[in-house]
Formats: structure tokens, C-alpha cells, sequence
């Protein structure tokens, strides 16, 4: 979803479905032209969970929360919410550009987290 | 279209088997399989072997081609059949079209993975993970557990049900898991509680008490604990199938695969529209009846894919047998116990049967095939005549659907 710095996704220009920026066809309606569209406005906590048990290659930090959230303009994204402390679906969230890991290749992994700003 | 008839069946012990190894394990599966279905001296058209990753956990490769060596098949066709977790329920089919097409008359099929000799923290977790999205789920640390966690926390929310409901689906299954020799843990929620009590940890008044202590049963993925989540285990099962006309030369009481169906559905979870819908497993079923031209009110038993217990709950709403929102009340009251409305995984299911990836599809086929057949000891279900299985590949994003019925 994320190229460079900004949040982006696919939407499709026949039916409007908004999707990550990977689809070559659209999920919907097999379209295949789409808008580049950036997230805009803050986002909403629509799940989240702290997982306790990481992967290998996340191992360096004990447990992390994942949520998924929804920009103003339609935009979904799955990322690390930067505390575990007061968290609420529906809870108003900003994205962060910033390290989460080091891939098992040794390669540092830079992508958006999210940060309560309520 | 040729009927598909199953004449025998092959179930290692599920659990840590610390002196087989994964083609150990398919071999005595296999073997078994042979012998039940008196098809010694036969020879085979195919063999199928599902295995998620025997690459990464075991290090071998080709182990389709290893095994009709090592049992003496040769020179029976053999794939490898690769779906995730629900690589077994994919051996299935494949070894169903082969007969239901006419190619082939005799097939085994076989699946089976050799996991708990995994020491390394976090890698069996981060093997399985690479099936999600590589980019907008894996890389931001999304396991199984966590996407399981964020679908709990939906449903809870927008359904209204309590987390001790999910626990009732685990409670049972153990319940049932205590009745089959098979399973990797044999005990019931109870039992682990007196020997927790026992061995000084704690006391609780109740099992809730001790299923909701932090101690006991730490939470892996929130509001996911310990006793939600399946283990990983090792184990094979195996099947072999035949063109119904020649199954009575073999075989009194064949079982007939009557019903198959696949669907897929987005690699991303959060790109569905409802996360508490598995679309893969409405669209796989409406196949399945459809083609064993039954309804869910036509089914007796199943087993479902309860790697995390909510599954078990959205799958029992999604094949059919529930409103979407009713499932995980209806296990809280009952009505999926052995007895109850539609008894669900009366062999433990993953939760207590365990869950070799790749076994784990064809396990719930020889359940219904024991069940069927009255062979299921105390764990039978009464006048079984239709079963159903749900084998969850992905996410969600790729299912399988069997219905099998005697003959």
C-alpha cells in the first residue's frame, strides 16, 4: 500500500472499488484502470489485536497491536499501532512512517504504524 | 461423472511423535489404508499427498515420488498437492476428479506433516505466515493468531457474544477429544485444571475461572488465549478411493464422497467487506450440496476447520447450519455438542484431535467415514448418514467443502 512515504491504493475507475495498490484487475469488477489515490484525513480503529507470540522475524520486540483502520476518503490498511494502553474500535488514529523490523535477510522494513491522536 | 467411493482409511496417532518422521508418518497412514480396503495386491492409478511445508519444517522435497517408492506403489502416478492447511482436503479432490472422471479407477490419498520438532521460537509461526500478503499483511507482523484476533474482535463486538461463549467451543472439543485414542490431547478442560491444581499453580472455583487466568492460559493473539488456538502436532490420515461400481468387491460398507466444492476468496483479509464472512466457504458449500443435491438440514455431523475457536463458530453460520451471528451462542448453548442440533467435531477437531497441516483435510474425512460406518466408540454420533467437512486454506481465502454419505 505504500510507495515511498505515502499511503496509497488503487481505486477502480469503473466501479470505484478501492483496493491495494498490487491488484492488476480490479477484485470487483475485473477492470483493469485504476486512480492512484493517497489516504487522506485521519483514520478509525475498525479491529485490533495485541499479539502476544510475534513471528521470527519480529521477535525483537515481546508482543506488538495490529489493527486495521479506515481513511476518511475509503482507504483500508492493516498496521502496528505504536501503544498497546486505552485502545478502542472506532478510536481516531494517525499514520507514522517509520522502522517496524528487520526482515530475516537482515533488511530493515520501513512502512506506516498508526498513533492515537484522541 | 463416476461415483467416488471410499474403502479404506489410515490414522496415525496425532501428537508429538518424536521417533517418526514425516514420511514415516505417510507410510503408516498409506499402509494402514491399504489394509482396511483389502487392496494389498492392487495396483494404484495415483497417489496424492498433501503437505504444507515439508520443505522448511522437514527439508525434503518430493515426497509424493518418495512415498509410492518406499511402500511399494511404483509406478503409480504421484503429486504433491500443496493448499496450506487445507492441503489435504485438496489431495481429496484431486484424487476425486481422478475417479470421478473416468482417468483413473484406484487412488490413495494421503496427508500428513511432521511439525513439533521445531524448537526455534516464532519459526513454525512465521512458515504459515508466509501465506498472507506479503506486503500489507506479513510485513507489518500479521501471524494466522493475529488475523484470527482482529475477526475475534469484530464478531464479538458486533454480535454481542462473550468471549467465554468461544471457550464453550473448546470445552467441547476437548470433551470430544477425550473420547478418541487419536487425538494429540486425550483430556478434557477439567483435567488440565486438576493437574494444574495439583502441581501448585493456582485454584479456581470453575473451569471459566481457570480459562480466563493469565497464568494458565496466557493471551497469544487478543482476546485469543492459549485454549482457543489449536497446536501444532504431527500425524498423517489417509484415504483410498475408488470407482463406486468396484468398491463392493473390496469393501461391505463403502462411503461415498457425494459432494465437492473449492472457492477462494481475497488474499488480503481486510479487503472483504464483512471480515466476519467467509464468502470461500459459502461459495464451496453451495457447491458441495449442490452437487450431493443436499441442504445443511440434510447433514448429521461435521468437522470444521476450528484452528482458532471463532472459526469453528463462523464456519457453522457460513455452511449453513446458522443465522450469521448465532454460531458461537448456539455452541455456548449446546447445540453442537455429540447429541445436540448438528454435533460439530466430535473428533476434537484441531483443538484437541491437533493439527498437522497437511493431514488435517483428510482427518476430518476418515472421521465421517468412521462415523458413518458406527465405528466412532464413544464419541459416536447416533444415526449418521450425511457428513460435511470445511478444510480452511489461507486465511479463509481458499476452502474446501466434502459431504460424504454411505452407500
Amino acid at each position: 500500500m505504500n510507495s515511498g512515504e505515502k499511503l496509497i491504493a488503487k481505486k477502480c475507475k469503473k466501479c470505484g472499488f478501492i483496493q491495494h495498490k498490487d491488484h492488476i484487475r480490479c477484485l470487483k469488477c475485473k477492470n483493469d484502470t485504476f486512480d492512484m489515490i493517497e489516504a487522506q484525513g485521519g483514520c478509525k480503529l475498525i479491529t485490533y489485536t495485541i499479539l502476544n507470540v510475534p513471528p521470527l522475524e519480529f521477535r525483537d520486540k515481546p508482543s506488538y497491536a495490529l489493527g486495521v483502520v479506515q481513511f476518511e476518503n475509503g482507504i483500508k490498511a492493516l498496521g502496528q499501532i505504536e501503544s498497546q494502553k486505552n485502545l478502542k474500535v472506532g478510536m481516531k488514529l494517525a499514520p507514522v512512517y517509520k522502522k517496524i523490523c528487520n526482515n530475516l535477510d537482515g533488511k530493515e522494513i520501513n512502512d506506516f504504524v498508526f498513533k492515537s491522536i484522541e | 461423472m463416476k461415483k467416488v467411493a471410499i474403502i479404506g482409511v489410515g490414522h496415525t496417532k496425532f501428537g508429538v511423535l518424536e521417533n517418526q518422521d514425516l514420511m514415516d508418518l505417510l507410510c503408516d497412514a498409506s499402509l494402514e489404508a491399504i489394509n482396511d480396503s483389502n487392496t494389498n495386491d492392487e495396483n494404484f492409478d495415483s497417489v496424492y499427498v498433501g503437505s504444507m511445508c515439508p520443505e522448511t519444517f522437514n527439508h525434503i522435497s518430493g515426497v509424493a515420488n518418495a512415498l509410492v517408492d518406499r511402500i511399494g506403489l511404483l509406478p503409480a502416478a504421484a503429486d504433491h498437492i500443496k493448499n496450506g492447511p487445507a492441503s489435504g482436503g485438496s489431495a481429496i479432490k484431486a484424487g476425486f476428479q481422478a475417479i470421478a472422471s473416468g482417468i483413473n479407477s484406484m487412488v490413495l490419498v494421503v496427508g500428513g506433516e511432521k511439525m513439533t520438532h521445531i524448537t526455534t521460537p516464532g519459526l513454525v509461526t512465521s512458515a504459515i505466515a508466509t501465506i498472507t500478503h506479503p506486503k500489507a499483511e506479513r510485513s507489518h507482523g500479521a501471524s494466522l493468531p493475529s488475523l484470527a484476533g482482529l475477526l475475534t474482535r469484530v464478531y464479538l463486538e458486533k454480535y454481542d457474544a462473550k468471549l467465554d461463549w468461544l471457550s464453550d467451543i473448546s470445552i467441547k472439543n476437548h470433551k470430544n477429544g477425550a473420547s478418541n485414542p487419536l487425538a494429540h490431547f486425550q483430556r478434557t478442560i477439567e483435567s488440565f485444571m486438576e493437574s494444574a491444581i495439583k502441581k501448585g499453580k493456582g485454584s479456581w472455583n470453575n473451569i471459566y475461572e481457570f480459562l480466563n487466568d493469565d497464568k494458565t492460559n496466557p493471551i497469544i493473539a487478543d482476546p485469543l488465549r492459549l485454549f482457543h488456538i489449536c497446536s501444532i502436532s504431527d500425524g498423517a490420515a489417509a484415504l483410498v478411493l475408488c470407482n463406486a461400481e468396484l468398491a463392493k468387491k473390496y469393501c461391505e460398507n463403502p462411503v461415498l464422497i457425494t459432494g465437492i466444492g473449492q472457492a477462494t476468496d481475497t488474499q488480503i483479509v481486510y479487503e472483504r467487506d464483512d471480515l466476519t464472512v467467509l464468502n470461500a466457504l459459502r461459495e464451496s458449500s453451495n457447491q458441495a450440496y449442490k452437487m450431493a443435491k443436499k441442504t445443511p438440514e440434510d447433514i448429521d455431523v461435521a468437522e470444521l476447520h476450528d484452528a482458532f475457536e471463532i472459526l469453528e463458530a463462523v464456519e457453522s453460520e457460513d455452511i449453513g447450519f446458522f443465522k450469521k451471528g448465532e454460531g458461537v451462542r448456539a455452541a455456548h448453548e449446546g447445540l453442537t455438542e455429540i447429541g445436540g442440533k448438528i454435533p460439530i467435531n466430535p473428533s476434537g477437531g484441531l483443538k484437541a484431535r491437533g493439527h498437522p497441516l497437511g493431514a488435517t483435510g483428510v482427518a476430518q474425512v476418515v472421521e465421517l467415514f468412521w462415523q458413518i460406518r458406527g465405528e466412532a466408540g464413544k464419541r459416536q454420533v447416533s444415526d449418521v448418514n450425511t457428513g460435511i467437512t470445511c478444510n480452511f486454506g489461507g486465511f479463509g481465502n481458499n476452502i474446501l467443502s466434502i459431504i460424504v454419505e454411505g452407500m
